[in-house]
């Protein structure tokens, strides 16, 4: 059907009108269209962050840190569950002062001391600020009853670090802090959360991966008044492993009473590499680390002229006449030694290129084993005399001196053996032949820490093996209870020239113990074999116009010990000491007797 | 007679036929505005009074299409109609509210000053029609919306802003004498300078400074001003390309949207289909628009042109402001969107403007 349609209005500028609005039109759609492309497709990934952060809270369980137990089964770091009084920043935003006068009362500690701390976490942590730590069940239920009025403060059931034991194993376990702004901002990505604790120092920080675990959290709905709603995803968080060391408990303590009150050094090893011991003192208690220090106590440990936080095992000093028996391999495989029978007369110095090289007697005369055992200079001038400086400093290298002993922990230092070319980039000179006199007894650039002349005598004592320096025999799973065992790694295997080396080495060293330096050190009914040192800080000279300890020599005692063959292996560093045969021997012969059992009398 | 009326019958069909792309719209429309409600969740109160106030509007819309005739609509009714809601108005003014409660609903009266301007703004032009309306008439209607304006002006900033940029895009099409046009540009430049800063400081209320503030930082002022606007972003934003699904988006369904129901109803359709889901809507709506204007151009006489023309331009400033408001290209508006919105008033007026468009579309057969 078709209509006729009389009268057709069509005027040409109501078109052009219309045209126009057509225009108009398209032109506001198209801004409103790419405005919602630009909101939904290249925003969209920042807009669905921000709704989640929003309306997605998240709460971190923390995985427990694994436990560390020695390997008699002594639990030495372990978690406790505490309470911990958290406070909010933003929450009390504005509200401070009147929070903080409530809890002082309820907490019944000073307003001030409050806020002190308050500040403290503020500027050190992300997140909320751990007030109060290890609060009481009264003054939990003090506090918990008046929650209602102190806005943004809230109490946990934390399990916190504990160090059942204290400053013995401080250096050993090291400790754990909360993690600063820079470490987390760094690690976010390895899951830390912003509450967490990280190792510091000595195991805790050697091994944190494995001791750490992995958090888990927890996703809650909240809606826009605040209230939670169902659980969108939770993962449950895998608790850290567990260590089991090779460090013995029973000798771990002895070691921290005999050193006691001084500043010295001291490990013990087995033949095989495994630490047995390793005491460091002065030392901390680690729970103050966790518990917190007031700044009074901070002062003094930061100000003790002994560093109580270094880790003395582990930092070089000159090792002192130690060292002479790695001249003594070094004179016998270069062969400047052809007779260890051959005698050489000690007047009490060696003149070598018109220069005096004082001992510190006159032995008369001596052969290698009367050289070692009464500790002679003159003898050991002779040898270095003949010998490439080079060529000891490979050999001491061969007994990882100047190396990494395996254990890995960023604390360890190298510690110097000096060459040729050391000296040449350090200090810009040629080597002096002199100077290779004062390395072959000790002196002079070179320096090692107490592990590493530790571990040289191991490898003296079995006979050549070198073996790299563990302390975890091995990592346990908590949940499935697996084990991963680590076993002994050999690093290098010294092989002298002549079979005889090691066992005339050995024999002076027993002789040392016997009847030369080493005396003190004796043990009945054990077999102890070791070398004293005595290390100078400053030359003799100078020591006699200053006095104070500051200037004393570093007594050393590096030994082994066993009944039949060598079971431990022991280094003692006494920092300014004085004598090693008097000041550090004495402490590895009553180490051994503690060790071996050998103060009752009902055994041999 | 008989013959009459079968012949409406006839036109009907074909009108049924011919504008059945407009019909689907405006049902995809419908669709979409029930569907939005019903997603919002919570209680389904809303859904139902929604569906009902379509239906309502749906019977507005029969009658007005099938009894009335718009040719018939008298200049003098509509002033009538137009006086009178300005007394109501300006005795809520006194009352300070913008709302009639009458217990089980309330109504906004404001909401029918669009439609009957439009009417009065059609008749006036045209009695005079040209292609430059005569000074006199442009004048005058001028005045006629400026009284309304400033009436609502007291209770509603929002809808005196509306209508007055609603009506004047509408003059500058029905063309304004040169003139004028040039003198009035500089009176109104002349007072927004002089009189801005005092109008700034002492006029706006802090509610609606916050909002220019909420509109240029949405996230500076997140917690306060930016509130409404940060929300709509991040409501909108994370929708992305397919949206959150049915029921699904975090904003709505968490209650962060305020007003979801009713200002921000975009908001909660973007969230929940993404940007295809908007361009859907936008689609569907810029046909409707597209459509009045094609009315325009079809009309028979000058008034079905005119009035066609301005129920396009209420319906695109409506829903320019409101999604502009949402996506944040401008400040936040208490605007309904035609169909997303929830409201009674809204919706009435909607079908009332709609039933007027299809009553020109329709009656074009009639010309004889």
């Amino acid at each position: 059907m078709s209509f006729k349609l009389r009268k057709i209005l069509k005027p040409q500028f109501w078109e052009t009108r219309l045209l126009l609005a057509k225009i108009f039109y398209l032109f506001m759609f198209s801004l409103l269209f790419l405005r919602l492309f630009y909101l939904q497709i290249i925003k969209h990934r920042y807009y669905l962050r921000k709704a989640k952060e929003r309306s997605v809270v998240r709460y971190v369980l923390k995985a427990p840190r694994g436990q560390i137990i020695t390997s008699d089964g002594v639990i030495i770091a372990t978690n406790r569950a505490v309470f911990q009084l958290y406070v909010d920043v933003d929450a009390i935003k504005g509200k401070e002062d009147k929070v903080f006068l409530r809890l002082s009362k309820l907490l019944k500690e000073s307003f001030g001391e409050l806020k002190e701390r308050y500040a403290f976490g503020r500027k050190y942590s992300f997140g909320r600020v751990l007030l109060k730590r290890n609060l009481k069940w009264n003054e939990v239920a003090r506090v918990i009853t008046r929650l209602y009025y102190l806005p943004g403060v809230s109490i946990e059931v934390e399990s916190e670090r504990y160090y059942p034991w204290g400053k013995p194993y401080f250096h050993l376990v090291g400790y754990v802090a909360r993690i600063t702004k820079r470490e987390y901002m760094r690690k976010k990505d390895q899951g830390y959360s912003i509450e967490d604790y990280i190792g510091r120092r000595g195991i805790e920080r050697a091994f944190e991966k494995e001791l750490k675990g992995r958090n888990g959290y927890i996703e809650i709905e909240k809606d826009a008044y605040g209230r939670l709603g169902k659980i969108i995803k939770k993962v449950k968080p895998i608790p850290g492993k567990d260590l089991v060391l090779t460090v013995r408990h029973r000798y771990q303590m002895a070691a921290y009473k005999l050193l006691k009150g001084k500043s010295a050094a001291f490990v013990a090893i087995s033949p095989k590499g495994a630490i047995l011991a390793m005491v460091s003192t002065p030392a901390v208690d680690p729970q103050k680390f966790i518990e917190g220090f007031s700044y009074r106590e901070w002062r003094r440990i930061q100000k003790n002229p002994f560093h109580p936080l270094t880790n003395k095992v582990l930092m070089p000093y000159p090792p002192g006449s130690t060292f002479k028996v790695i001249t003594a391999f070094a004179g016998l495989e270069a062969g400047v030694i052809k007779n260890v029978f051959q005698t050489i007369y000690c007047p009490g110095y060696f003149v070598y290129k018109r220069r005096r090289f004082g001992c510190w007697k006159s032995h008369g005369n001596v052969n290698f084993f009367k050289a070692i055992y009464e500790s002679c200079d003159t003898y050991f001038y002779w040898v270095a005399s003949s010998l490439d400086v080079d060529f000891l400093a490979r050999v001491a290298k061969k007994f990882g001196l100047g190396e990494k002993t395996g254990l890995n922990w960023a604390e360890e230092k190298r510690g110097i053996v000096p060459t040729r070319e050391w000296k040449k980039k350090v200090f810009k000179t040629i080597w002096y032949p002199g100077e290779t006199l004062y390395f072959a007894i000790g002196q002079g650039y070179l320096s090692a820490t107490p592990l590493q002349m530790a571990r040289a005598y191991m490898a003296i004592a079995n006979g050549g093996s070198l073996y790299k320096i563990w302390v975890v025999k091995a990592i346990r799973d908590p949940i499935s209870k697996q084990e991963k065992y680590f076993s002994p790694v050999i690093e290098t295997k010294i092989v002298p020239r002549d079979g005889r080396y090691f066992y005339w080495i050995q024999k002076a060293l027993i002789e040392t113990v016997e009847k030369g330096t080493g005396k003190a050190a004796k043990v009945k009914g054990l077999w102890v074999a070791g070398k004293t040192g005595t290390a100078q800080v400053i030359s003799s000279k100078w020591l006699k116009e200053r006095k104070g300890r500051r200037w004393e020599h570093h007594a050393w005692f590096v030994s082994y010990a066993g009944r039949t063959q060598p079971e431990i292996i022991t280094a003692v560093l006494v920092e300014h000491g004085g004598h090693g045969g008097s000041v550090a021997a004495p402490i590895a012969g009553e180490f051994y007797k503690e060790c071996f059992n050998m103060t009752s009398e009902n055994r041999p | 007679m008989k013959i009459a009326r079968l012949k409406k019958r006839e036109v009907l069909k074909s009108f049924l036929v011919e504008n059945f792309g407009i019909f689907l719209t405006i049902l995809a429309l419908v669709v979409i505005s029930s569907v939005n409600q019903l997603s919002m969740g919570g209680t389904k109160s809303y859904f139902w009074r929604n569906l009902l106030w379509h239906f309502i509007g749906l019977i507005v819309f029969f009658v007005i299409f099938l009894s009335i005739d718009y040719r018939k609509i008298t200049l003098k009714a509509v002033y009538l109609l137009y006086t009178g809601l300005l007394i109501l108005i300006g005795i809520m003014d006194l009352f300070k509210t913008r709302w009639i409660n009458l217990g089980f609903i309330s109504i906004q009266p404001s909401e029918f000053i669009k439609p009957l301007l439009a009417l009065i703004f059609s008749l006036e032009a045209e009695k005079a029609s040209s292609s430059v309306l005569p000074s006199r008439v442009f004048l005058k209607l001028l005045l006629t919306m400026g009284i309304g304006i400033l009436l609502i002006f007291i209770t509603d900033l929002d809808y005196a802003f509306i209508i007055g940029v609603t009506f004047f895009t509408f003059l500058l099409f029905l063309g304004v004498p040169k003139r004028i046009f040039f003198s009035l540009l500089a009176v109104v430049i002349l007072i927004v300078v002089t009189l801005g800063p005092f109008a700034w400081r002492h006029v706006l209320k802090p509610h609606q400074k916050g909002r220019i503030y909420g509109y240029l930082h949405p996230e500076k002022y997140a917690s306060s001003w930016g509130y409404q606007m940060n929300q709509s972003l991040i409501a909108i934003g994370s929708g992305g390309l397919f949206g959150q699904g049915f029921k699904k988006g975090w904003s709505t369904r968490l209650n962060y949207l305020p007003a979801k129901r009713t200002d921000l109803a975009f908001s909660v359709w973007a969230e929940s289909w993404g940007f295809i889901g908007v361009t859907i809507f936008l689609f569907l709506y810029a046909y409707l628009l597209y459509y009045t204007l094609y009315v325009s151009s079809m009309a028979r006489d000058w008034l079905g042109k005119y009035l066609s023309f301005v129920i396009g331009l209420i319906l695109f400033w409506q829903a320019f402001f409101n999604i502009g408001g949402a996506t944040g290209l401008l400040p936040m508006t208490s605007i309904p969107l035609p169909f997303l919105s929830y409201g009674g008033s809204i919706t009435i007026s909607v079908y009332f403007l709609l039933s007027l468009l299809f009553n020109i579309a329709f009656k074009r057969y009639f010309f004889k």
